[in-house]
């Protein structure tokens, strides 16, 4: 493995395209990517990324490592994996963005903060990081939050209607959160592979 | 010779006797020729040929078939040494013509008489044989194509002398690191083998070696050139194969590159030699980069520099990223390119690239700073994307052929030869061409290599080898490959156009067949392509010659020379037959055994005229025998058909028709005369090089001639015919009737 | 008829917004002779969002330690019925397998826990175990109440196969582009599947939880294709996809004028229906947001 990493903040990074075949999940294929385009014109929701698949790689390639980090792509994907069994040249795609994602936010940038997709995985990774399992009520509620106390009541406002009726039909319990009896067990795990991966990549 | 004998016969078979009236081909034969012709049902069968067989041993010395095209049945007709004469009746009268109609009968009575005029005109050619003549073949260039060129040469059992400029053989793979891959699965760079090759030369008791050569002066013909050396020895050789290769295209032309502002901006060569050397260092620290990018098409595909693709530099990128990251796998390697170009399997060693992490940025290199920047107009992201914080940047630059000698100086004399001796720029001026007139073609740039004519051809059209446009040596790179416009003398390899080592390793076995060709067929007095075999040669009248010096300026292989007074001078292995000297004559005094301007003349004569009162016209086709008479038997197999108020009169080259055979065509009543070849200009299909476009020119000059006789210049035309054209030709050919028609009878019928 | 023990991953969703999957599979699989044991205490695979938090070895976590937990049960294949649930174990559990420094750098976190997991599990999707340890025979033998004349779009979605439409054990359970399992479910229970060309497209999967406005006209497009087809009821093998398609119709409504209130039910409620068994207690029919039963009362 390349001991680069990508250096903090820069327009330009003559050494991020190899750090990226190198660190990220998929990338060793990501090399072989041809730029026909399969990816984009395959994802159901390309008209709502700036970049898109394809053009990002290329973005990739020329070292555009704040403009790649800061890319809505990685954050709109909607993990259909279209453009994963697509790929002619079998480029994982979808991981290649999930991965990417993740730096995003071990690198700090700001869409790994701001974007709806980033607030939703903190509620998400908060829940199934503490209770071991993912409880719907209790993501959504701290997703809404995530925005302001303002904002998350008129989130939950919007979507009661929706609530109520699954409520109604057993579909959301109210009470307390689902969780594994093991807890304890379970955040020595998570513990043990946060610290390795942190040692991985430099503890930030 | 003897007396002549001709044994005429008629095949009916194949339809021929359904559709015409044979009886009344064997009269035109004993009425017209005295002739008694014999008539089989089956000619080409055993018992046909047997009864033509029976007829020679008993002692007929000329035979005229009137059966299918000349283009069949050669082995079935072939009598050896016994003269053939063929009348076609089959693709050309009754596949092409509706049957039992009686203009179908005078086509198919008209090809007998051109057949019987044309046995009655010629006599079996004696070839020229005079002298002794080398089998020795010479190979100028001692790199991969030279080498293999001599041990192919010498494994056919011939003797090579292999010439070669530096003090030592091997070219450029001595000083190269790897080779390109060129084994199964194609997909790394390969180890540098040109010591199997140096040492087989070496061991090859046939091979002589000449290192420090320098070819001075080149005199002779196939079979016979006699090559001095700058200390003044000279070597008697049969034929000649150029294997000089090339050279790097200049880099200090590159500056907008940033060649010349760093001294680690250098070319692929230098980038070679250091990974050869196994010393990858960068020339202004010594450190071995961990940062490099290869700049693609540097001074390649460029108006202002080379305007071709050398078809190699992406692949010797792709193997030199692979060499650098064999020794460092975590080097950073760029390619910047326009298009990856991989032809074939050369696709697995960009696959082998792309997955050991070269990163490949497409778009154009906009600028290379002092402090190695290169900015990309990156065509992908669209924008200008900038790679800082490079250690070295690699100009992948392109091929200069070797086709003149870097080490001389431009010679004045030849200059304009070597540019080229079609003007690119002409139009094809004629009377009238028939369908769309080829347009002028686009100037071409020029790029001819500097130097010195490679081996001082003491030719009366120059000392160089002609180039085509971008300066490489050949005369077709399609058609006729390895052909140069001089008989003998072969291009192999990179000189011919850019290739590999093992392309240039295969490319010199082409050219060591052509040139074994050309020293076996000089001593039997036998043209090489495209006539090859045939054993006549120009002969010249020289009582009757006026010195006009057209046969020697209009020969495209300059085989005729002029003596000490001005005469011509036919150096007869150098001819190709095409006669276009004979069409050049203005008086005649040009011809072969077998073909002359008064063999045509006669053939077009025997064709009866009708009057204007019939209604008919009657219209000469003069038909390339290489293209347009093929393209001609093919429509007839495909059952079109055409006009059968045309004649087609094969000739061996539209060069070698003279205007006399047209004014002849027109005092004898034609209403109309085509002339049918190859396309003529810059990128020619003329299988004689230039043939067709001098038979433009010479038509050109028609139209004035043609009002000054009261005659419209629209009756004489030049059509272009590809062997593709058989659905095309017959309406080419029914539009030109058409247009006659509308013009009028010509008036001198019956005068 | 066959009987086979499975060890079953539920899913956090098989405890809110897909209980009916959960209730309904594990009725219809017990009549076909398939026991489902529970993966003792397991936890949320991570499913499209977990790494973004969580990192590459928070997801081999969660993933391996389920994974663990059923081996410590017994080697029998691991099952699971949510979309997501088993392609996160699908793919973990594939690349455990086949990289040496992985499976021990993952040992190395499941340690913490007083875990291990040595790869040889395999991963399985209900679906694929009603096409190949079942068959659509034992499927069919099990109606009672075939759903005749019911017009049954069959949405597959897109995580169930894709991009695992491969097997661990080798070759494709189905086409990822075109499968044709669903419609054989369909079918089976004497129901009509209706050619349905939008039956692998996305509803915008978790986006369509967080910023549902990004992507309702993912679920618009695939509703249109749904009445085009004449079809009177939806169904599906993903929970999520259940959920969005569900939920969020009286918002496609709103914001597209449209009138779409199409039932959307999972394979397993058609199946315990078709089989007879209790509409409630086993098909689940009553946690539905747009009740099904108008509609198969209808079938004859």
């Amino acid at each position: 493995m390349n001991a680069m990493s990508p250096t903090p903040s820069k327009a330009y990074d003559l050494n991020f395209a190899r750090w990226v075949y190198e660190n990220v999940d998929g990338g060793d294929r990501m090399a072989l990517c041809m730029q026909c385009g399969t990816c984009s014109g395959s994802c159901p929701i390309g008209t709502q990324m700036d970049h898109g698949p394809r053009k990002l790689f290329m973005m990739i390639r020329a070292g555009m490592k704040d403009a790649v980090l800061s890319s809505n792509t990685l954050w709109n994907c909607v993990s259909c994996y279209n453009c994963v069994v697509r790929c002619p040249r079998q480029v994982p795609v979808t991981y290649i963005l999930h991965d990417l994602a993740h730096v995003a936010v071990r690198e700090g940038y700001a869409q790994a903060k701001e974007s709806d997709n980033a607030r939703f995985a903190k509620a998400f990774w908060w829940s199934a990081a503490k209770y071991g399992r993912t409880d719907e009520r209790l993501v959504t509620a701290k997703y809404y939050f995530s925005f302001g106390v303002g904002e998350g009541i008129k989130r939950g406002m919007a979507n009661q209607k929706i609530a109520m009726g699954m409520v109604k039909t057993k579909r959301m319990h109210l009470g307390m959160p689902h969780k594994v009896k093991n807890t304890g067990e379970l955040h020595a795990i998570l513990a043990k592979a946060a610290e390795m991966e942190a040692k991985k990549h430099g503890a930030k | 010779m003897s007396e002549r004998k001709t044994g005429v016969y008629l095949c009916s078979g194949c339809g021929i006797g359904e559709s015409v009236q044979v009886g009344a081909l064997e009269g035109v034969a004993k009425s017209e020729y005295k002739l008694e012709a014999k008539t089989h049902a089956c000619l080409c069968g055993d018992e046909g040929v047997g009864m033509i067989k029976a007829d020679i041993e008993a002692g007929t010395n000329q035979v005229v078939v009137a059966a299918c095209s000349a283009r069949v049945m050669t082995d079935r007709f072939g009598f050896e040494p016994i003269q053939v004469v063929r009348a076609d009746l089959r693709e050309k009268v009754i596949w092409s013509h509706p049957a039992g109609d009686e203009d179908t009968q005078a086509l198919a009575e008209d090809h007998v008489r051109m057949a019987l005029t044309q046995a009655s005109k010629i006599k079996a050619p004696e070839p020229w044989t005079e002298g002794e003549f080398s089998q020795t073949i010479m190979v100028l260039g001692g790199g991969v194509t030279g080498l293999s060129a001599a041990l192919q040469a010498a494994g056919l059992g011939h003797d090579v002398l292999l010439v070669e400029r530096a003090d030592q053989l091997g070219g450029h793979a001595r000083t190269a690191s790897k080779r390109l891959p060129h084994t199964p699965p194609y997909d790394k760079p390969e180890a540098n083998d040109i010591g199997v090759l140096l040492d087989a030369v070496a061991a090859n008791p046939k091979i002589t070696v000449r290192l420090n050569a320098l070819v001075t002066r080149t005199a002779g013909m196939p079979g016979k050139f006699a090559v001095t050396f700058a200390d003044g020895t000279i070597e008697d050789v049969g034929a000649i194969i150029v294997a000089t290769g090339w050279r790097p295209y200049d880099a200090t032309k590159l500056g907008h590159l940033g060649y010349g502002a760093s001294p680690d901006v250098v070319t692929n060569t230098d980038m070679e030699k250091m990974l050869a050397a196994g010393q990858l260092a960068r020339k202004s620290d010594g450190k071995a980069p961990k940062s490099i990018a290869f700049v693609q098409c540097a001074g390649s595909r460029d108006a202002d520099h080379l305007p071709y693709c050398s078809s190699i530099c992406c692949q010797t990128s792709l193997k030199q990223a692979l060499e650098v990251l064999e020794t460092d796998p975590t080097a950073n390697i760029f390619v910047i390119y326009e298009e990856m170009r991989t032809p074939g399997v050369a696709e697995e060693l960009y696959r082998q690239a792309q997955s050991k992490g070269v990163i490949f940025i497409k778009g154009k290199v906009k600028a290379v700073g002092a402090d190695l920047t290169v900015t990309v107009a990156d065509e992908l992201v669209q924008q200008d994307v900038p790679l800082a914080g490079l250690d070295m940047v690699v100009l992948a630059t392109g091929m200069v052929p070797n086709s003149t000698n870097p080490d001389q100086a431009m010679v004045e004399y030849g200059a304009e030869q070597l540019n080229g001796d079609v003007d690119p720029e002409a139009p094809i001026a004629v009377a009238g061409y028939c369908g769309e007139a080829p347009a002028a073609h686009e100037k071409r740039v020029q790029s001819v290599p500097e130097g010195g004519p490679l081996l001082n051809l003491q030719y009366r059209q120059g000392p160089h080898l002609p180039v085509l446009h971008d300066g490489f040596a050949d005369s077709h790179y399609i058609c006729f490959p390895y052909e140069t416009r001089r008989t003998g003398i072969y291009t192999a390899g990179p000189v011919r156009r850019p290739m590999d080592w093992a392309e240039a390793a295969e490319d010199a076995a082409g050219a060591v067949l052509k040139a074994v060709q050309a020293v076996r067929s000089a001593a039997a007095g036998a043209a090489l392509h495209p006539r090859v075999g045939d054993l006549s040669f120009p002969k010249i009248n020289l009582n009757a010659c006026t010195k006009c010096r057209r046969c020697t300026v209009e020969c495209p292989f300059g085989a005729i020379d002029e003596d000490e007074k001005e005469y011509p001078n036919v150096n007869p292995t150098r001819c190709r037959r095409c006669g276009t000297c004979m069409g050049a004559c203005p008086v005649r005094t040009i011809s072969f055994d077998n073909y002359s301007v008064e063999m045509l003349s006669s053939m077009i004569k025997a064709v009866k005229v009708p009057d204007e009162f019939s209604g008919k016209p009657r219209i000469l086709i003069m038909a390339c025998e290489n293209d347009a008479v093929p393209a001609l038997d093919q429509a007839g197999i495909k059952r079109n058909s055409w006009s059968s108020h045309v004649r087609v009169v094969p000739v061996r080259c539209l060069g070698s028709v003279s205007l006399l055979n047209i004014s002849d065509a027109l005092s004898a009543g034609y209403d109309g005369v085509m002339l049918m070849g190859c396309k003529p200009g810059d990128d020619y299909q003329c299988h004689f090089v230039k043939g067709s476009a001098m038979a433009a020119e010479r038509l050109s000059k028609v139209g004035e001639t043609l009002k000054s006789m009261m005659l419209e210049p629209e009756r004489v035309v030049q059509a272009e015919a590809s062997i593709a054209d058989s659905d095309r030709l017959p309406k080419v050919i029914d539009g030109f009737v058409e247009t006659i028609m509308k013009v009028g009878f010509n008036p001198f019928k019956g005068f | 008829m066959t009987t086979k023990t499975m060890s079953y991953y539920p899913g956090c969703s098989s405890q809110a917004s897909a209980v009916h999957l959960d209730t309904s599979l594990r009725a219809v699989m017990g009549k076909l002779g398939i026991t489902l044991r529970d993966v003792e205490d397991w936890n949320c695979c991570g499913a499209s969002v977990g790494h973004v938090d969580g990192g590459h070895l928070g997801m081999y976590a969660l993933n391996g330690r389920n994974l663990a937990a059923a081996q410590a049960q017994g080697p029998e294949d691991f099952v699971t019925p949510c979309a997501a649930c088993y392609l996160n174990s699908h793919y973990h559990n594939e690349k455990i397998r086949g990289d040496e420094a992985l499976k021990a750098e993952v040992n190395e976190v499941l340690a913490a826990g007083g875990k291990s997991y040595d790869g040889s599990l395999h991963v399985r999707h209900s679906c694929e175990v009603l096409v190949n340890d079942i068959g659509m025979d034992a499927v069919k033998a099990q109606v009672t109440k075939p759903l005749s004349g019911l017009k049954v779009a069959g949405w597959v979605g897109c995580q169930t196969v894709r991009p695992f439409a491969k097997t661990e054990r080798g070759g494709n359970y189905d086409a990822y582009d075109d499968p044709k399992f669903l419609d054989d479910f369909i079918s089976a229970c004497g129901a009509d599947a209706v050619p349905f060309k939008g039956k692998t497209k996305c509803c915008g999967g978790s986006v369509s939880v967080m910023s549902p406005d990004k992507t309702l006209h993912l679920m618009k497009d695939i509703l249109d294709e749904v009445k085009e087809t004449g079809a009177e009821v939806v169904v599906t093998p993903c929970p999520l996809c259940q959920t969005n398609l569900e939920m969020y119709q009286p918002m496609i409504n709103e914001k597209f004028g449209t009138d779409f209130n199409f039932p959307v039910m999972f394979y397993s409620q058609l199946m315990a229906v078709a089989f007879g068994l209790d509409a409630e207690k086993d098909a689940a029919l009553h946690q539905h947001l747009i009740p099904p039963q108008p509609v198969l009362a209808r079938a004859k």
